[in-house]
């Protein structure tokens, strides 16, 4: 198990450091969510809410900008291995669920960065209050994860199909729709106040993270492999 | 010495749609031999070595890699056993010659990773530029990382594919030097090449049509 999680830590320390030698991945994710947080700020604001709808609306708002960014930046990992050519050589050096973990664990760092810098300049510049901010920051946890795992193998999918652009986007949606309706439903019942709605949203977060986390240990070794 | 691999393949054929790249091919390299694969360009055989090491599924055809006792070695435990030099295969540009044996020697749990990437690094010659990024070497030091790369894990199979091109006079010497050691260490070799002065370190040879 250790040497398992020592070899998952090496390819995740190798994305690492390739990703902040380039910032390929950080400038997308980065760029695209910073643009579309200043131009729905810009346009809508903190004050053109009506404030019986501002907590479901900044959640489906909050979502959206963390959704698409993490759409725009997480395929990079698997599609680069492939360009680059040095897909092969991993192929042969690494076991496909480390490969699997490795990437995972990359991405997942890539998304909480982006969160924490994110979530905190979406709610000061659209004012969105949180009453249950432990709740909140578990959401963002557990619904990172799930995001971020759905994006890997989708990723891994999509990295040996020709149409790559195009395909991360329509394969990612249907898998991540449902996630996103919870996470939006979670986050709008941390800033009402709705203990039981955020506890059932957790639940479903997690329930949809681990079946994907199953889904993607069984398909990954394929899709890699194939 | 090393474990000992036998490789046999018989009727191995490959096609991409309606492009048949060769067919009917069969062959055998035991450990100790040299076994090179040689023919005009587009005749496969960087697409046959592919195939040889498990990259690539054959269209049609049998593959057997067989352990000393005649068992045929399992997936996962191939991987161990292999090493591969190709032109289609790249290490990571954006990490200096150091921190790709690293990566590789850490996803491979080899044991005294430092000394190993130091003493691989020191063997092709490229010690002195241990810390500078990939993607400022010269392609010849490039092929110099790939072959310290697949030399890390000292592998008992070697798939090496035009492992000379690029490399500098004195690189092609030590490359025949350290392939004739690696079979004189009971290591088994397939080698595709078309120059003749690599030809020559085969002990037996496939030659496919085109």
């Amino acid at each position: 198990m250790w040497r398992w999680l020592g070899e998952a830590a090496a390819v995740a320390g190798k994305e690492l450091r390739a990703e902040f030698r380039t910032r390929v991945a950080l400038n997308s994710l980065g760029l695209f969510a910073l643009t579309t947080l200043v131009a729905v700020a810009y346009s809508v604001g903190p004050f053109r809410i009506a404030a019986e709808d501002r907590p479901f609306l900044l959640s489906v708002l909050l979502w959206i900008v963390l959704l698409f960014a993490a759409l725009a930046g997480l395929d990079r990992s698997f599609v680069k291995e492939e360009e680059s050519h040095t897909a092969p050589l991993l192929r042969l050096s690494a076991s496909p669920l480390v490969v699997w973990a490795g990437k995972l664990a990359y991405n997942l760092v890539l998304l909480y960065l982006l969160m924490v810098l994110l979530v905190p300049l979406f709610a000061l510049l659209m004012g969105f209050e949180v009453v249950l901010v432990g709740w909140f920051v578990l959401l963002l946890t557990v619904g990172g994860y799930a995001l971020a795992v759905t994006a890997t193998i989708v990723a891994a999918i999509i990295s040996r199909a020709m149409t790559r652009g195009a395909l991360y986007s329509v394969l990612s949606l249907p898998l991540l729709l449902p996630l996103v309706i919870f996470l939006i439903q979670g986050t709008a019942a941390v800033s009402d106040g709705s203990v039981d709605t955020v506890q059932s949203s957790v639940r479903a977060v997690v329930s949809l993270g681990g079946v994907m986390t199953v889904v993607s240990a069984f398909v990954f070794p394929v899709v890699w492999n194939d | 010495m090393a474990v000992g691999i036998r490789i046999e393949f018989h009727d191995v054929g490959k096609r991409y749609d309606e492009r048949v790249v060769f067919r009917g091919v069969s062959g055998e390299v035991g450990p100790g031999e040299i076994l090179t694969l040689t023919g005009p360009n587009g005749s496969g055989k960087s697409t046959l070595l592919t195939i040889l090491c498990g990259l690539v599924r054959p269209t049609r055809g049998q593959i057997r890699h067989l352990d000393p006792g005649g068992a045929e070695v399992v997936r996962a435990e191939w991987r161990r056993h292999l090493g591969v030099v190709a032109p289609s295969m790249s290490v990571y540009e954006e990490l200096t010659a150091l921190e790709n044996l690293r990566f590789f020697a850490r996803v491979r749990a080899l044991e005294d990773v430092e000394d190993r990437c130091r003493e691989c690094l020191d063997q092709v010659g490229l010690e002195p530029a241990r810390t500078t990024t990939v993607r400022g070497f010269s392609t010849g030091m490039v092929q110099r990382l790939k072959i310290a790369q697949a030399m890390l894990h000292q592998p008992a199979v070697l798939f090496l594919d035009e492992p000379g091109s690029n490399l500098d006079p004195s690189g092609q010497d030590w490359l025949a030097g350290w392939v004739r050691a690696a079979a004189d260490d009971n290591r088994t070799v397939v080698l595709a090449t078309n120059d003749r002065s690599e030809m020559e370190w085969g002990s037996h040879s496939v030659a496919l049509a085109g």
